[in-house]
């Protein structure tokens, strides 16, 4: 039932922009899914830290579904933080994804993903591998594999990176093959946006919003910017207060109540009610805008 | 010559009469023997007993000595039989009579002296409960205060065998210990820490408050560092006295388990337990050859601290289940079946992830998704069911706060706290007059619906939460519930919208969204 093959480098449906990467080029793919050229028309690769925080994870939320939903195909490693999130959210947002693997075709890695790996079929993406068989992942096929990655997309996007992570191999790679690369800025202090700051300094494009993206893209972008406005519309003083401390920074409710002056019962109320309402939500004891 | 002293055995909370009859016969070899299912230390108490007599300058009979333990097939244990022996070889041999109505318990020291023994407020009780047909109590001094609250039984408090044997023989008479009225005992906590010593954590505290005054349990999730077990040691100063009988079922534990002190009396302030994670089963629940009281039946009327609860073994977690819901334990042998209370305010802590920092401020966590699964699996659902509130408690830069104004404004001593909590379970004990029960996280689903009718505004947002949350139908009830506390803590008597909401933010939270 399920559609698989391999695709060798002679091949004409071989993508074009992999093979630009010359000698890097994998000899061939080997897929499971439809194979269709059209997925790889326009490829974003997005990739990031495996120990996600709150903040990559909204990034990604924001960005992938808007670049997602936009048709741009999202390519990642299937590992698990940013990489399974970036696959989440462009299935979520009806959008198409190839997942590149770092073991041989047959197997899924990590195992417990079996639902996303499922999720990602059945959504018309795309398996990947340039392995064979159950040939099992071992350190080096980890940045063997970012190169497909990297080679498949016009432009990467690293959400989240420490000092010295994997995705900043990606991105070196994305260089070298003359690619654009994209990175969200982080906190100076923050571990996981150490990475991802450095790449900045060095030429790599700030990413504020899904629009910086769609324009390299040459994607007219609609319905975007609009959430501000909710602020000003309807609720009382204290929600305003609570959206513009909220606005600045995600806070906790503790430090919340005491920017505010009020105890952390009432607080809760007024905090549940508008997160039903949908003004604001809650990550990991955060309070965030919408 | 035959002798007969009462005494009594404990088996798990009952106690009943036992006889210790002593034959101290002219004829035969000279022997020592204990009969009567006696355990090994009822069985060396020959010796204590014997040296006991002679260190006390008293001749021991150098005949043929029988005792026996009635009735014969129920098991003695323990070394409380030593004095009802001793007096009544000591009585053979100077022929003095010993009153039927008099009852006799305590460890023998060899020097003569006796020794603080468990179980003497469960003598008193029985004493007392058998109406006339016991007067006095012979029990160690150290132990003697444990029975001073007893009315219409005399305690006697016994430093030495010599001073017993001039007492019998009416030659210098020990008055008994002067009746303690159980209100007299009742005595102000001085718990470990006081909520105002610490900075922040306003919510947590919050639900703390809400816990003491529900006896909702809790679990608290937080990095390492940020203040959870302090919140938890902190509790018993906000929790509500123990009312006369709860302070008598917490004591009859305490004194079977032999846990309270030498020269302590009733037990007043709620118990707090917090048993380490290495904890045997047996240890946690109760049990043993001889089915001794656990951690979950001390911590009866009070509150079981579980720390780091996620490190505890999964088969033990589970086994709280049914104390849990039941609010006692019954350990079955194949001699013997006891029945010990455990009705306990679960308040545990968990750290997010095995390493303990996901999501820290400053701190990396190491640990992988899946662990981080496995991890947080460890506890099992019908166990989190069973707990009410959630709570995560952040890390806090202490220097941060003890420069924050506000933060220092938000302080409140435990005392006021205690305060807002009593006025909630006098509510509740008004409220449940008629019922079994006796605070609102005991409510069962037709209590609920007879005591928290949610007005429509609040139903409504209960149903909002209920899907955009995801909350299932069991968590729908635990809302319900601790708007209920919520509302009692405000002395309003409908669960506002307010009370809903709040009640809300203690929901069970998805850990990882991913």
């Amino acid at each position: 039932m399920e559609m698989q093959g391999v695709i060798l480098k002679e091949d004409a449906r071989y993508p074009s922009l992999l093979k630009k990467i010359s000698k890097d080029a994998p000899l061939q793919l080997y897929y499971k899914g439809e194979w269709d050229e059209q997925i790889f028309e326009n490829c974003l690769a997005v990739v990031g830290s495996r120990q996600m925080t709150s903040y990559g994870k909204r990034v990604v939320e924001r960005v992938v579904t808007g670049v997602a939903s936009a048709g741009i195909t999202i390519v990642s490693g299937f590992m698990y933080g940013v990489d399974a999130t970036a696959h989440k959210m462009a299935l979520l947002a009806g959008g198409r994804t190839i997942a590149v693997m770092p073991c041989g075709i047959d197997l899924i890695h990590p195992e417990y993903q079996l639902d996303l790996y499922t999720e990602i079929l059945k959504n018309k993406g795309l398996i990947i591998s340039e392995y064979e068989g159950k040939t099992q992942p071992v350190t080096w096929t980890y940045p063997r594999r970012n190169r497909i990655v990297a080679g498949l997309s016009q432009a990467t996007l690293v959400v989240e990176a420490g000092e010295k992570s994997g995705s900043l191999i990606t991105a070196n790679l994305a260089r070298k093959f003359k690619r654009k690369i994209f990175s969200v800025p982080g906190p100076i202090f923050s571990e996981t946006a150490k990475g991802t700051n450095q790449l900045i300094k060095t030429g790599a494009e700030m990413v504020f919003s899904e629009k910086d993206i769609l324009n390299f893209y040459k994607i007219p972008c609609f319905n975007f910017e609009e959430k501000k406005t909710i602020i000003n519309n309807s609720g009382s003083i204290l929600e305003k207060q609570i959206m513009e401390y909220l606005q600045r920074e995600p806070l906790e409710i503790d430090i919340l109540s005491r920017f505010l002056g009020i105890p952390s019962s009432k607080l809760g109320a007024n905090l549940s009610l508008m997160e039903m309402k949908g003004l604001i939500e809650q990550d990991n004891g955060k309070y965030y805008l919408c | 010559m035959l002798v007969k002293v009462k005494s009594v055995a404990h088996i798990g909370l009952e106690t009943i009469p036992v006889d210790v009859e002593v034959n101290v016969a002219n004829k035969g070899l000279p022997a020592f023997d204990i009969v009567g299912l006696p355990d090994k230390a009822v069985a060396e108490s020959k010796e204590r007993v014997k040296t006991a007599i002679l260190s006390s300058g008293m001749e021991f009979p150098n005949k043929k000595i029988t005792v026996n333990l009635a009735p014969a097939d129920v098991q003695k244990e323990g070394a409380s039989y030593d004095l009802p022996i001793a007096i009544a070889i000591i009585a053979a041999e100077s022929d003095f009579k010993i009153s039927e109505k008099s009852l006799f318990f305590g460890e023998l020291s060899l020097d003569g002296s006796l020794r603080h023994t468990k179980g003497v407020f469960l003598l008193g009780l029985f004493a007392q409960q058998s109406g006339t047909r016991f007067e006095k109590i012979f029990v160690p001094k150290d132990s003697a205060n444990e029975a001073t609250i007893f009315q219409g039984i005399k305690v006697l408090a016994i430093e030495n065998l010599s001073q017993l044997f001039l007492h019998l023989t009416s030659q210098k008479i020990i008055k008994p210990i002067p009746y303690q009225e159980l209100t007299e005992t009742r005595s102000l906590l001085t718990p470990e820490f006081d909520m105002s010593e610490i900075l922040g954590q306003e919510q947590t505290k919050r639900a703390m408050e809400i816990t003491a005054a529900g006896s909702h349990n809790l679990l608290m999730t937080g990095s390492p560092g940020a203040g959870k077990t302090m919140l938890a040691r902190a509790l018993p100063g906000i929790l509500p006295f123990l009312s006369d009988e709860e302070s008598l079922e917490v004591t009859k534990i305490y004194s079977l388990s032999g846990q309270i002190p030498a020269g302590g009396s009733l037990i007043r302030t709620p118990p707090f337990r917090s048993p380490h994670h290495s904890t045997s089963q047996v240890g946690l629940i109760g049990g043993g050859q001889r089915p001794l009281p656990g951690e979950i039946s001390l911590a009866h009327r009070g509150v079981l601290f579980l720390d780091e609860f996620n490190e505890f073994p999964r088969h033990i977690l589970e086994s709280l289940r049914q104390p849990l819901e039941d609010g006692y334990l019954t350990i079955s042998r194949s001699k013997e079946r006891v029945k010990y209370p455990a009705r306990f305010t679960l308040v545990a802590s968990s750290n997010p992830c095995p390493c303990g920092y996901l999501n820290h401020p400053k701190k990396r966590c190491i640990c992988s998704s899946q662990q981080i699964k496995k991890y947080q699996k460890k506890v099992s659902g019908p166990i989190l069911d069973r707990i009410d509130l959630h709570v995560e408690v952040p890390s806090v830069e202490i220097k941060e706060l003890s420069d924050n104004q506000k933060a220092a404004e938000f302080l409140e001593p435990s005392s006021a706290i205690r305060e807002r909590v009593l006025k909630a379970r006098k509510i509740q004990n008004q409220r449940f007059l008629n019922e079994i029960i006796f605070t609102n996280a005991e409510m069962k689903n037709e209590q609920i619906k007879k005591y928290c009718k949610l007005a429509k505004e609040v139903e409504q947002v209960l149903q909002q939460a209920g899907s955009k949350f995801q909350l299932s139908a069991r968590s729908y009830l635990k809302m319900i519930k601790i708007a209920r506390t919520i509302a009692d803590l405000e002395n309003s008597q409908d669960i506002q919208l307010n009370h809903m909401a709040e009640a809300l933010q203690y929901r069970p939270k998805n850990y990882e969204g991913i």
